[in-house]
C-alpha cells in the first residue's frame, strides 16, 4: 500500500469572502444586522472575523450615501443595509456630509482582550470616525 | 460657381469682400468623442497581481494592434476570420460565423465563433492576438441582448446559420451600433445547461415552456446577490486611464 504523506491542507486559493454563518444569505443577514446597528450606535464591539467583513460593507454603504438622497440605486441599497428606516435618514442627512471630504477610509478597527465567557473569542471595536 | 452672384445676394458695397460662413462641424466630432470602444481584454481583472505584468501585456497587445487591425465588435456580430493554415490549399483558411463569447484578458484574449455548416454546428475559439491570424472582418456589428450567447447551442439551428459567402455590411453612421432584440426558439427540452435558471440571466430566449417550470428555477434565484456591495467592480477609473494609455500608444 502507499501512506498519504503529505497532510491535506485547507487552502482558500484567494476566496476574500469569510464563510460566517449558515450560509451566504445567513452572511449578508449578520453583517447587515452588524451594519445597523453601527449606524445607529456608531461604536460597537464583534467578533473581529465579523467587524472585519463588516467594515468593507459599510464603507461601500457610505459611498452609496454620498451619491445623494435621489440616487435610486443608493435608496435600494441603504434601504436593504439598514433594516431600521428611521436610520436611512439619518445615513443620508447625517453621516454623508460628515464624510463628504474624505475620500476613503471612514471606520476604525482596534482589538479588545478576549470575550468574557467561554468561547475567549477574539473581539474588536469597530466605530465610524468623528463620532460624539 | 462665381463670385459675383454673391455679391449680388449680398446687397453691401462692391467691394467689401464677405468670409462665406463657416460649417458647424463641432457637432460631429463631439459624437465621434463620445463613443468610445475600449476592447474587453484591456481591462485587468481584480486581483492580488502585480500591475507591472498588466502594464506590458498592453504594451505587447498596443503592438500588435498597430500592425494588424483588430476591428470594435460585441458578442453576437458576424465575423469571417482568415487564419495562415499550411495544409490547406491556398495555406490560408477563412471561417465565418457569430461570435457567442469573449473571453479572457490581456493577451490570451479569445472569442467563438459558431456556425452550422451543412447541418453541423461548429465552433471555434480563436486568440485575437494569434500571429497566425491574417485578417479579421466584421461582416456586420451588432450587438444582442445577452453576453454570452451559448444558448445558441441548444436553440433551432436556424438561428445559427450564416451564409459564408455573405458581403461586408457597411455602416454609415458612426454612432449607435444596432442592438438585435431577437428571441431566440429552442428544441425541446434536455438542453446543455439549464438556461431558464436566474444564475444565467438571459434575455434573448422565448422561453415556451410551462409555468410551472419557470416558477420552479426561480427557487435558485439570489436575490442577495445584487445587493452585495463587495462583489461589484466599477472599471470606469482604470477604462479612462487605459484608454488614454491605449490611445496614446496607438498613435506614435
Amino acid at each position: 500500500g502507499e501512506m498519504r504523506l503529505s497532510v491535506a491542507a485547507a487552502i482558500s486559493h484567494g476566496r476574500v469572502f469569510r464563510r460566517l454563518g449558515l450560509g451566504p444569505r445567513s452572511r449578508l443577514d449578520l453583517l447587515r444586522n452588524l451594519v445597523t446597528a453601527l449606524v445607529r450606535h456608531e461604536r460597537i464591539e464583534a467578533p473581529w472575523a465579523r467587524a472585519d467583513e463588516m467594515r468593507g460593507y459599510a464603507e461601500r454603504l457610505i459611498d452609496y450615501a454620498k451619491l445623494g438622497d435621489t440616487n435610486e440605486r443608493a435608496m435600494r441599497m441603504a434601504d436593504f443595509w439598514l433594516t431600521e428606516k428611521d436610520l436611512i435618514h439619518k445615513l443620508f442627512k447625517v453621516l454623508a456630509p460628515r464624510f463628504q471630504p474624505h475620500p476613503g477610509s471612514y471606520t476604525r478597527l482596534l482589538q479588545i482582550p478576549n470575550r468574557d465567557g467561554l468561547d475567549r473569542a477574539k473581539m474588536a471595536v469597530i466605530e465610524l470616525k468623528g463620532n460624539p | 460657381f462665381s463670385c459675383s452672384a454673391c455679391r449680388a445676394s449680398s446687397d453691401e458695397k462692391p467691394g467689401k469682400f464677405q468670409p462665406p460662413p463657416k460649417p458647424v462641424i463641432i457637432d460631429k466630432l463631439k459624437q465621434i468623442e463620445e463613443r468610445r470602444f475600449l476592447s474587453p481584454e484591456f481591462i485587468p481583472p481584480r486581483g492580488r497581481t502585480d500591475p507591472l505584468k498588466f502594464f506590458i501585456e498592453r504594451k505587447d497587445m498596443i503592438q500588435r494592434r498597430k500592425v494588424f487591425n483588430i476591428p470594435e465588435f460585441y458578442v453576437g456580430s458576424i465575423l469571417a476570420v482568415t487564419t495562415a493554415d499550411l495544409y490547406a490549399k491556398d495555406k490560408v483558411n477563412r471561417f465565418v460565423g457569430i461570435c457567442i463569447q469573449r473571453g479572457g484578458k490581456g493577451l490570451g484574449a479569445t472569442f467563438v465563433l459558431r456556425n452550422v455548416i451543412e447541418n453541423q454546428g461548429v465552433e471555434i475559439c480563436y486568440e485575437l492576438y494569434n500571429p497566425r491570424i491574417q485578417a479579421i472582418e466584421v461582416l456586420k456589428l451588432e450587438k444582442r441582448l445577452d453576453d454570452n450567447l451559448m444558448y445558441l447551442r441548444d436553440a433551432l439551428p436556424e438561428y445559427s446559420t450564416f451564409d459564408v459567402n455573405m458581403k461586408p455590411e457597411t455602416r454609415l453612421d458612426h454612432e449607435e451600433i444596432p442592438i438585435n432584440k431577437l428571441q431566440v426558439r429552442m428544441k425541446p427540452k434536455p438542453w446543455s445547461k439549464r438556461w431558464e435558471r436566474p444564475k444565467y440571466n438571459i434575455k434573448g430566449i422565448k422561453f415556451e415552456l410551462p409555468e410551472k417550470v419557470m416558477k420552479e428555477a426561480q427557487k435558485w434565484s439570489q436575490p442577495w446577490l445584487e445587493f452585495d456591495m463587495l462583489r461589484e467592480y466599477d472599471t470606469s477609473k482604470i477604462e479612462e486611464k487605459i484608454w488614454k494609455e491605449v490611445n496614446e500608444g496607438l498613435k506614435k
